[in-house]
């Protein structure tokens, strides 16, 4: 079967192989755009998480053919072509990456809630954190790229 | 300049080290560009899937590949036959590429296929026989040992794959002269590394050479083995480091995966793709190695350390690897901790048919902690001293060497502990005494760098000044997320006197760099980093001795200050760029390069079989707090602080420095209290990422992190190492911790809830029957047993998109079709199983019907099949009016979880332990089925009884408002808490008259049975509630739950959970009636 979607702004039209392919084989196989990162394919580790209309969404459990007609952003999406975003400047400052296996999970997660929630509570951060793994840091860091993100987004508040 | 002039530099004149510069990786890592091993891509090339051996023990008789080799797609399949047939090992060479006329755990590499895509070379696997003979098997250390046991390998007598023993000193002197002795036995236990991207490798043949781009932590170290395997001269294979998505310890080169990857690149004259599934990686990946100790330690009555003696059986499971090093680890590497004066020890590892266990960050140290660290805790208590004070006492110093010649050189183990205890507040808490709190406490030593493989543990490096001024760093040394690239670029910057920006480093290729170990034992920042400084320093002098004839000055009194050279006393004016210094040096006749060559050994000594040697030239040391919280009724621990101080010398870049220790901490968070899951006859039965929990963001305790004011003179910069360090006493300090807060003693890894219940409560299991096995239900396990370890993908499905319930319906009794709603079942079935699905896919999402979410003027709540429980949640009417709901959405897995979950999807039958029905159980709801019938109305219990056939769906539920004065509540009790399957979940209603007393009480407790049980006590009618009456009343659900004993608790502790959170909701629920 054939889906259109939008990809990270631009139209794409992909024929999927199997009515149950998923969506982070149609990014990371079809479309060769590997910044998805494949962890552990029962959507606990939410390393594969994109975002999928302002949601984010663990690609490696999302049918690729529910997001027929759907906005779609990846991490390749996310910097422009001179200037990183502030989520992920954010976690440069913070050096809130260690492997960075989870980071784009982790910078998507992000990207979603400030998005939704430009001053978010630290229960808030928790609870987005929380939704993806990360085996090197101790998330201490990440929720530090969060709050840090906030601030860049925001110079003016104190 | 000599070492010492190079590294005594006040603090504050460091430009670069010590500073928190921008990581190396950090731009690749957030934008998607770092390119881990799953990431490349060649032309033509094939993807790898591995026929694993479903039987912990047994021979091969037969295999028959035939049918695999015919299917199209296919273009390489392997077994034995194909290999060199040659054993490979780290230290004692016993593993085969494939195995040869025998298997020996769950999980041994069998045969192996490659072809144009995954999903066919999953099928072909499938498609290959195997006739067994099946072997008794070594389950257990006790089993190996036992006289006649099996023998794993036919060539080692007794299962004995290792055995050393010492006495160093006068030890029953010792303990003669000892006033007090403790003793106790402490068994440690596997964990996986766990990380988030799976080993893989991708081979490809050049003539007679291969290349292997894989993710392995030691490059240099891995070609040599793999040579071995391959039966190749060491040059003849080029390692290339891929971006390492974490590492610990499991990617160090003694798995077969990337001699499987050559082998079926060799065949097929392709290049090939072989990546792990998650759940290869439990199977066949080397875990951390299972320990027991017997632990005696003798006092003075002062409380200075005497005597030490220890007994130790180690499990090496199938294959060797690693394992007799780190039994040695295990065995010596604590006495360099405290001022032992002697000490005795025996140890022993053995063979058995499980996953063959290995290198995990701390090396066998976290397992001797777990057991000596609680052995003085022991100590303390029996000394009547406060155990701080006690370790502070015996903890080494500078001078100090240690029985096994372990030379203590720079060493702030009392600063430490000083500094864990302050940041917890250990004097005021332990002096305040909370209830059922505690705090614990335990130490560690580490080596940087230890001479295992040969006898040279060094690196050597390359720094070149390049003609526009920039510098290279060249090294076999590699990044696998700890900073190396970071650190080592801070080193040769401070040292050529370059700003950071300009230092460039390359990544590791066996064909290129010098040769380097690699990351492991903590020895990168202290012997790497020694290596390059080196390296930079004589490349800078060659760039002085250059300037020097381009200033006419000495070489001495020239010097690079932030990318340019000038005279020491000169004005900057007078200084000119790096780069015109090394362009006039180069474009000249005879022009040279500008090369620093610098290599470092370890200055240690390579240890004798009974481990006598000083086997690193420096030591870091550690200290941890841990604050915990047990909860008596359930017997659950919340850590709630931990405080790491670190002695690491220098720190060179404080942001990684303390990543690593948050990192480590959280990891030996892990090995304690969540990383376990259930094992049946040798195999993990549900090997996957929810049913083995890594510690998440939720569960985080508070880390406080200092590193103590220290300076290692043969370090660089002062600098040690510190990437293992931090975890190694957590699982200790946590259970010194328990044992102050209940004074219950854990002895066995890992740390859980009912562990602690038993103890705390032994009276309630006297007379626990014991019979009801757990009976394997994981996926993996039927799944093995049907001979298909890899799961092949279900044939073409057809996708599609109703518009209606009718559509839906229709659809279903056309037949071999399955609704796909949030698409969640579906996508974690076809992972899990691998097993058809349906061949027809109904889409649901696009019914306009389905997503209807209502309530009426009556206050009854409409929610339909294709509402998402967050949806659903989100709405505020049900905070309002119906708590129970509101909890019950809360606790289901994670918000991301919440948004793909349906409705429909929570309510089919067979699924008892998900957290929606139980909550609408405990209200009034109904639910509306449609089939080809025409639509029925239907109770919950009808749907979990089944009563709803294959070709009708649930189109939504219906939930009335509660009665005036009713409360309701929800309870999910997860031992681990983490994100599980709960151990219990329970529901409560109760309706109240104006006096508050009970007119009706119902309660329902999910995941003791197939089905959620429910109960409506009549000893409630009529009463105000109390704690013994409520827990009297729904004694009934002991014999009505029928619960299986899982990694979630035995029979017995599951009916006392069930009972427990029933009294829990009824409370809870009773409270809020009244308040109603």
């Amino acid at each position: 079967m054939q889906i259109n979607f939008t990809l990270n702004g631009d139209p794409v039209e992909i024929r999927l192989k199997n009515g149950d392919r998923l969506l982070v084989d149609v990014l990371r196989e079809d479309l060769q755009l590997t910044g998805t990162k494949h962890g552990c394919g029962i959507g606990a580790c939410g390393t594969c998480t994109v975002i999928v209309d302002s949601l984010p969404v663990a690609s490696c459990l999302q049918l690729a053919a529910l997001v027929d007609g759907c906005d779609v952003r990846t991490i390749e999406g996310l910097a422009g072509s001179a200037s990183l975003h502030v989520v992920q400047q954010a976690f440069i400052n913070q050096a809130a990456m260690q492997c960075g296996i989870c980071t784009p999970g982790h910078v998507m997660a992000a990207c979603a809630l400030l998005e939704k929630t430009p001053a978010p509570t630290d229960a808030q951060i928790r609870t987005s954190v929380e939704s993806v793994y990360c085996r090197c840091t101790g998330y201490v860091r990440i929720e530090a790229a969060y709050r840090e993100a906030v601030a860049l987004a925001n110079p003016a508040r104190p | 300049m000599n070492q010492r002039d190079r590294n005594v530099r006040p603090a504050e004149s460091l430009l670069v080290v010590g500073k928190d510069v921008p990581r190396t990786d950090a731009i690749p890592k957030v934008t998607g560009a770092a390119q881990y091993v799953a990431d490349l891509h060649m032309p033509g090339m094939l993807h790898a899937a591995v026929l694993r051996s479903p039987h912990p023990h047994a021979r091969i008789l037969d295999i028959d590949t035939t049918a695999a080799a015919a299917l199209p797609g296919v273009k390489a399949v392997i077994t034995g036959a194909d290999t060199a047939r040659k054993k490979w090992g780290c230290f004692r060479p016993d593993l085969y590429p494939l195995a040869i006329d025998k298997v020996r755990y769950v999980g041994d590499e069998v045969a192996a296929v490659a072809a144009r895509d995954p999903e066919t070379a999953r099928a072909a696997v499938d498609l290959i026989k195997v006739d067994y003979e099946i072997l008794p098997a070594v389950l257990s250390m006790d089993a190996a040992i036992e006289a006649g046991a099996p023998l794993v390998h036919d060539d080692t007598e007794g299962n004995i794959a290792h055995h050393f023993s010492f006495e160093r000193g006068d030890v029953d002197g010792g303990f003669k002269a000892s006033a007090v002795i403790v003793e106790g036995t402490w068994q440690s236990a596997r964990q996986w590394h766990t990380s988030l991207e799976t080993i893989g490798c991708v081979a490809q043949w050049t003539a007679d050479r291969v290349s292997l781009w894989c993710n392995t932590q030691t490059p240099f170290l891995a070609r040599g083995r793999y040579a071995i395997a391959l039966g190749l001269p060491e040059s003849k294979v080029r390692v290339v480091q891929t971006e390492v998505g974490g590492g610990f310890g499991g990617k160090s080169g003694d798995d077969n995966a990337s001699v499987i990857c050559a082998l079926l690149a060799k065949k097929s004259g392709k290049p090939v793709k072989l990546i792990h599934t998650r759940e290869e990686e439990f199977l066949a990946s080397h875990p951390r190695m299972p320990m027991r100790y017997r632990v005696r330690l003798g006092f003075s009555r002062d409380g200075h350390i005497k005597a030490k003696e220890i007994k130790m059986l180690a499990d090496n499971g199938a294959y060797t690897g690693k394992s007799q090093a780190i039994l040695g680890a295990a065995t010596v590497r604590h006495d360099a901790l405290y001022k032992y004066p002697c000490a005795r020890a025996d140890s022993t590892l053995v063979y058995t048919n499980l996953v063959p266990t290995g290198a995990f960050r701390g090396f066998g140290n976290p397992s001797a902690d777990w057991a000596v660290e609680q052995c003085w805790d022991l100590a303390a208590e029996k000394l009547g001293m406060d155990v701080v004070d006690l370790l502070r006492l015996n903890a080494v110093e500078p001078g100090d060497v240690s029985p096994h010649n372990h030379k203590i050189t720079s060493c702030e183990l009392k600063q430490c502990i000083d500094l864990s205890a302050h940041m917890i507040g250990w004097k005021k808490k332990r002096a305040l005494r909370t209830p059922n709190r505690g705090l614990g406490i335990g130490c560690s030593v580490h080596v940087n760098g230890r001479r295992s493989f040969g006898d040279w543990d060094g690196s050597a490096a390359i720094v070149r000044i390049n003609d526009d001024g920039r510098a290279t760093i060249i090294t076999g040394e590699g990044e696998i997320g700890q900073g190396t690239l970071t650190v080592l670029r801070q080193i040769a910057a401070e040292e050529l006197g370059l700003p950071y920006e300009d230092v460039d480093i390359t990544r590791p290729d066996t064909d290129v760099q010098p040769y380097a170990l690699g990351a492991l034992a903590s020895r990168v920042t202290y012997v790497a980093g020694n290596a390059v400084q080196r390296a930079a320093a004589a490349a800078l002098k060659q760039l002085l001795e250059a300037a020097s004839a381009q200033f006419k000055l000495p070489p001495d009194e020239l010097t690079v200050i932030n990318g340019e050279v000038g005279p020491r006393r000169g004005r900057e004016t007078d200084f000119k760029p790096v780069a015109a210094v090394v362009r006039a040096h180069i474009y000249q006749p005879n022009g040279q390069p500008i090369i620093g060559v610098g290599n470092f050994d370890n200055p240690s000594e390579f240890p004798d079989h009974s481990r006598y040697g000083n086997e690193s030239g420096a030591y870091n040391f550690a200290a941890q707090t841990a604050e915990v919280e047990v909860d008596r009724a359930t017997g659950r621990v919340t850590v709630l602080e931990i405080a790491c101080a670190v002695d690491c010398g220098t720190v060179i870049h404080p942001a990684a420095a303390e990543g690593q220790v948050t990192g480590a901490v959280t990891q030996g968070l892990g090995l304690a209290v969540t990383e376990y899951f259930d094992w049946h006859n040798g195999v993990p039965t549900d090997p996957n990422l929810k049913d083995y929990p890594l510690p998440s963001a939720a569960m985080m305790p508070r880390i406080h992190v200092a590193f103590a004011d220290s300076y290692e003179p043969s370090g660089p910069y002062g600098a040690k190492g510190l990437g293992e360090i931090g975890l190694d006493a957590v699982p200790a300090a946590i259970a010194n911790a328990i044992a102050d807060a209940v004074g219950v003693r854990i002895t066995e890894l890992p740390i859980t809830a009912e562990k602690i219940y038993r103890a705390l409560h032994p009276e309630l299991f006297v007379n626990e029957d014991k019979s009801a096995a757990a009976t394997p239900k994981g996926s993996v396990w039927t799944r093995l047993m049907a001979g298909k370890p890899s799961g092949a993908r279900p044939p073409q499905a057809e996708f599609i998109f109703a518009k209606s319930v009718d559509e839906v319906v229709a659809a279903l009794a056309a037949g071999d079709a399955a609704i796909v709603a949030g698409g969640m079942s579906h996508a974690v079935r076809r992972e899990r199983t691998g097993f058809a699905q349906a061949k027809r896919l109904i889409a649901v999402a696009r019914v306009p019907e389905l997503k209807e979410l209502s309530l009426d003027a009556r206050g009854v709540l409409r929610a339909n099949a294709a509402v998402s429980l967050q949806a659903l949640y989100d709405d505020l009417s049900i905070r309002k009016n119906w708590q129970a709901l509101d909890e019950a959405l809360a606790a289901v897995g994670i918000v991301r979880l919440r948004r793909m979950i349906t409705i429909g999807g929570s309510l089919g039958p067979l699924i008892g332990g998900f957290d929606l029905p139980v909550a609408l159980l405990a209200l009034n709801c109904r639910a509306t089925v449609a089939g080809p019938g025409g639509r029925r109305v239907a109770t919950l219990p009808e749907l979990f009884e089944k009563r709803i056939t294959k070709v009708e769906m649930v189109i939504g539920i219906e939930v009335d408002p509660l009665p005036a004065h009713t409360g309701s509540s929800f309870f999910k009790y997860m031992a681990r808490n983490v994100l599980e399957i709960p151990t219990v979940n329970t529901a409560a209603s109760v309706t109240v008259d104006a006096d508050g007393i009970c007119q009706h009480a119902r309660v329902v407790v999910g995941s003791v049975s197939w089905k959620p049980v429910i109960l409506e006590p009549r000893e409630l009618i009529g009463k105000t509630f109390d704690d013994a009456l409520v827990r009297r009343s729904v004694q009934a659900v002991r014999t009505l739950a029928q619960p299986m004993a899982d990694v979630r608790g035995s029979v017995a502790y599951k009916r006392e959970m069930a009972v427990e959170f029933a009294t829990r909701a009824l409370l809870t629920a009773w409270q809020r009636a009244r308040q109603s």
